[in-house]
């Protein structure tokens, strides 16, 4: 099976490689005593993958796949929930503002309600956390995606 | 009776000579104001003034004055189209064959800002609301560029909306998941995205090709937008239009400070919007 296809059929085989170190990384850890293998994902990105899974899923999907005709307002005057996938735009935001549209939230202004349409987690999830569900949203994207937004958070 | 003759031509000619130097300057300065030439684009200057690119230059009319403000250096075939008011109240001039330019007030000449764009087919540009340094250029074959260091360096963030740009501005009207937002005047209508670029969508209903496009910087949420030369208002960030009467087709638009919304036509007036919704020319 390819390994793209093993872990999100959408998935590039960047991508694909790149999660397939984050499922093998604990096995190397194991095998090499518990220490952190040169070769393993950043210790957070299996936490903040779980933790996407437990609250991001719903909404943005299981592979980050996000609505589908996410980018034409819903029946409410709502914009979906995006991809935070390669196909989506959460690349092109900073840490900084990832971190604050989880904990805060984000409403589409033009919603014509007051109900937030990105819900907040800011008393749901410590900041490590938050931080963590940024470090693995990263391991979705491109490499050029990911260095513009690396310069993005600076 | 011949020298007489002789005299009094030469003393004619003399007191004519002496008229037109009086009388010229005043008459190249009401040529300049409003001579006819359809307004291409207009901004304001950090004096009040405001900026009126016509096919016959740049003007920079305060009160009754108008002072005309040398282009930058150009190849044949350039056309200067876009004019933009940055958030330290630079001044930019874009166009197809003329890249970027920005006018230093200081030295009254100008710098190009064209060493890392891919090439002159600037068609569009338009400053940020609040950061001095950031600016925005479409460009016809390439799509849209952006700087964060006043012109030094360009990076290419997004393909642009669907249809190709003719003027856009940068507000900062709140709800953007960054900074502000960007208002693209295309061939389609109004197209409006978060300064994210995390995508173009259309702004209302509005159709047709847009040609000028404007804010209230007090009150961002009012756009204003010109087709065919019509001015729409929007009062709600761009989702619902109503059309605003003009007395002449409008080519180009500015929000003053001083004078609010004012409109370039296509006969070269300009012409300022009164509380009451009537307009009258800016130099009276």
């Amino acid at each position: 099976m390819p390994v793209a296809t093993l872990v999100n059929g959408r998935l590039s085989m960047n991508k694909g490689i790149y999660l397939l170190a984050l499922l093998v990384a604990p096995v190397l850890a194991d095998a090499s005593g518990g220490a952190a293998s040169a070769n393993s994902a950043p210790p957070d990105v299996a936490q903040g993958r779980q933790i996407y899974e437990q609250y991001c899923t719903a909404c943005h999907g299981w592979q980050a796949e996000g609505a589908a005709n996410w980018q034409k307002l819903d029946e409410k005057g709502e914009m979906p929930p995006p991809p935070h996938d390669e196909t989506g735009h959460t690349w092109r935001h900073s840490d900084a503002m990832l971190f604050r549209m989880i904990a805060e939230g984000w409403r589409y202004p033009f919603n014509k309600s007051d109900r937030l349409t990105m819900p907040a987690f800011g008393e749901s999830l410590t900041d490590q956390e938050i931080a963590a569900v940024v470090e693995y949203l990263k391991t979705l994207w491109t490499e050029e995606q990911r260095e513009y937004q690396a310069t993005e958070s600076q | 009776m011949k020298t007489m003759v002789r005299r009094m031509s030469s003393m004619l000619s003399r007191l004519f000579l002496c008229t037109l130097v009086v009388v010229m300057p005043a008459l190249v300065q009401a040529q300049s104001a409003d001579d006819g030439q359809p307004v291409r684009a207009l901004t304001t200057s950090s004096s009040g003034a405001l900026l009126v690119l016509r096919d016959s230059g740049l003007f920079a009319i305060e009160g009754q004055t108008a002072t005309e403000v040398p282009l930058p250096p150009s190849n044949p075939g350039a056309q200067p189209a876009s004019l933009a008011n940055g958030a330290d109240a630079s001044i930019y001039l874009a166009g197809p064959g003329l890249g970027v330019w920005r006018y230093d007030s200081t030295s009254k000449r100008w710098q190009s800002l064209n060493d890392t764009l891919p090439d002159l087919g600037v068609t569009a540009i338009a400053a940020h609301a609040t950061q001095p340094e950031t600016l925005y250029a479409y460009l016809g074959k390439d799509g849209m560029f952006r700087s964060r260091d006043g012109g030094a360096e360009w990076v290419k963030v997004d393909s642009g909306p669907r249809e190709p740009v003719q003027a856009f501005l940068h507000s900062d009207m709140p709800g953007s998941m960054e900074s502000g937002w960007l208002f693209a005047g295309t061939t389609r209508g109004v197209a409006r995205s978060m300064d994210c670029f995390c995508f173009w969508g259309d702004a209302g209903d509005l159709r047709g090709t847009v040609s000028a496009i404007s804010y209230d910087p007090a009150a961002p949420e009012n756009i204003y937008a010109v087709v065919e030369g019509q001015i729409h208002h929007s009062a709600d960030g761009g989702e619902t239009w109503t059309n605003l009467a003009v007395p002449q087709p409008v080519t180009a638009l500015a929000f003053s400070p001083a004078q609010g919304l004012v409109a370039g036509t296509e006969n070269g007036a300009l012409l300022a919007r009164g509380d009451a919704g009537e307009w009258t020319p800016v130099h009276e």
